[in-house]
């Protein structure tokens, strides 16, 4: 009997009943498994919710690691405002996410798309880490993730989302990520849960101690943005791509151009404080030279001495960097030269320009910060600035010292354009310190020593300090009023893209 | 109760809430002077001025308590 005489085998071979085989299958498929825990949304309701309606498309929806439980991943396609987008969504209706074998090829299959068609990919992650049952192949697959995940840096964004607590690989993964968003109280990020933690080292501590929104957004700086709900993770998400390209080289999104606020454009000139030491928003000044529209400020709460955001001026999209005096006097240490560096080589990494608002009082000196390695993360910051191609434009609006003088954008660093505004400072330290060391003798042997610093630094402040003398020296382009610097910037933007924003 | 901390290695430049005060979030407890900025350390949150444990001139690494505001009191 030749197997086509096999009466099963004819009788599954009809095309009616194969019809309805698929739709049977795909009924159980996209049942819905209600996620464990206090989840509300399924893996595949996330994957929706994230790209325009109706957009999304399962990449292997029959994938399975067996016994009819999917893959433990829902991978895809879609769109957010119309700009194509990979997803990759955890499941954690199986086997709390945990990725086996079969889920990391799903995850690997979807970020291989992305790589090569050039789409950002978004990875929704609620997981708790390499499958266990799956021994040294899920360690494997988990690798494979990793190798991707940097290959990708160079090519596409990542987006990671935290949904759920992750551990090991669902938390390693995303540190290879651009940027991390955190849903407050329902996302955690560790290296291993509270159980393991207790039994390794005896520490009692809960999830949220060890891996919450608050450690990681505030403390640790591993996560960049922290939001009360997942609908709110998703609508920052697709702000964030907003103003990004799909994908290295790829086209700028560029808008209508928007005038800045005219209430703030307005008080441009009398914003900043003339006493260097009073602090001011520095939000305040933003928002008289950008584009009055959409922002989004990355790490808002971690180093809050600077400022990194997305924003457009004249309907382009840039990366600003801002020194923020409201917020630790506006200084750079260790931990806000990390996050201006990892900015500033985001943006020279999918070609958005960079600006940057320089009032800085210098790099905070001492044991403290010495011993974290101010001078190793100051570095990053010069290097970022070095290695970023795109257009890069700097105003001094108050005062630049020192190291800080050269770490924030300066000329020495490639900035294409720079300006001082006309009451600002720039100098190798402020007029307080060079006259204690230049004047060291007479203030030593001056009767009334504070008076006669104080003259001294008045001098020093408007023959020395002034940016003049840096602008006859050519270190800085040209000297500004406030209310120039709008057009100045647009101007330059213009010219350093051909025009087109590219 | 809680503790309003230093943000930064500074000196204690003014004390601007005394003891016994009763402050609203937002409101500037002292000023703290370093890198040549004044720098306003604001309370996080209401309450009464319980305790000033600091004095004026006094040097203050990161994360030193500057007050002790009970938020119970608040009114």
């Amino acid at each position: 009997m030749s197997k086509l005489d096999h009466p099963a085998v004819v009788e599954a071979a009809a095309p009616a009943d194969q019809r309805e085989v698929l739709t049977q299958r795909r009924t159980a498929r996209f049942a819905r498994v209600d996620p464990k825990g206090k989840r509300v949304y399924t893996a595949r309701e996330r994957a929706e919710m994230l790209v325009d309606e109706g957009s999304f498309v399962e990449m292997t929806p029959m994938r399975s690691a067996g016994a009819g439980a999917g893959s433990g991943v829902v991978a895809g396609w879609g769109t957010t405002d119309g700009h194509s987008v990979v997803v990759v969504s955890h499941d954690a209706a199986v086997a709390s996410g945990a990725i086996g074998a079969v889920m990391a090829e799903s995850i690997q299959k979807a970020q291989r798309f992305a790589i090569d068609k050039g789409y950002p990919i978004v990875y929704i992650n609620d997981s708790g880490g390499a499958r266990i049952h799956d021994g040294i192949f899920a360690l494997h697959g988990c690798g494979g993730i990793f190798a991707l995940n940097i290959e990708a840096q160079s090519r596409i964004p990542q987006i990671s989302l935290i949904l759920g607590p992750c551990a090991g690989a669902a938390a390693y993964s995303p540190a290879l990520t651009d940027w991390t968003v955190m849903v407050k109280e329902q996302g955690q990020m560790f290296l291993t849960g509270p159980d393991i933690v207790k039994a390794a080292t005896g520490e009692d501590a809960s999830a949220e101690d060890i891996g919450g929104s608050a450690l990681h957004t505030r403390v640790s700086g591993v996560a960049h943005l922290e939001v009360d709900s997942e609908e709110e993770a998703f609508d920052a998400t697709r702000l964030l791509l907003s103003f990004l390209p799909t994908h290295k080289g790829g086209k700028q999104k560029r808008h209508d151009s928007v005038p800045a606020n005219p209430h703030a454009a307005a008080a441009l000139p009398t914003l900043v404080p003339e006493k260097s030491s009073i602090v001011f928003d520095m939000n305040k000044l933003l928002d008289g030279v950008l584009d009055n529209g959409a922002r989004l400020e990355l790490m808002p709460t971690h180093a809050p001495s600077i400022l990194t955001l997305f924003a457009r001026i004249d309907g382009h999209a840039v990366g600003v960097l801002a020194n923020q005096p409201n917020a630790r006097g506006g200084i750079l240490d260790s931990k806000a030269s990390v996050k201006a560096a990892r900015f500033v080589e985001f943006c020279g990494r999918f070609d958005l320009p960079v600006l940057t608002f320089v009032d800085v009082p210098g790099f905070l000196p001492g044991t403290v910060e010495e011993g974290r390695g101010v001078i190793t993360h100051g570095a990053k910051l010069l290097k970022a600035y070095v290695d970023t191609k795109s257009p890069k434009l700097t105003v001094v609006v108050r005062k630049s010292y020192g190291g800080a003088y050269i770490a924030m954008g300066s000329a020495s660093l490639g900035a294409h354009a720079n300006w001082a505004w006309s009451g600002s400072e720039i100098a190798v330290m402020g007029p307080g310190g060079a006259v204690a060391l230049l004047h060291r003798r007479a203030l030593k042997e001056a009767e009334e020593p504070t008076v006669l610093r104080d003259e001294l630094a008045a001098v020093y402040r408007e023959e020395v300090a002034r940016p003049y003398l840096a602008a006859e020296a050519g270190i800085v382009d040209d000297v500004i009023h406030p209310e120039e610097t709008r057009d100045r910037m647009i101007g330059a933007l213009r010219m350093l893209t051909h025009g087109s924003g590219e | 109760m809680f503790l309003a901390r230093a943000e930064i290695v500074s000196n204690v430049w003014k004390i601007v809430a005394r003891e016994g005060d009763q402050v609203g979030a937002g409101d500037v407890l002292a000023v703290l002077e370093s890198m040549k900025m004044e720098i306003p350390l604001v309370a996080q949150q209401g309450g009464h001025v319980s305790k000033i444990l600091v004095e004026l001139g006094q040097i203050v690494q990161e994360g030193d308590p500057i007050m002790e505001i009970d938020e119970t009191a608040s009114a």
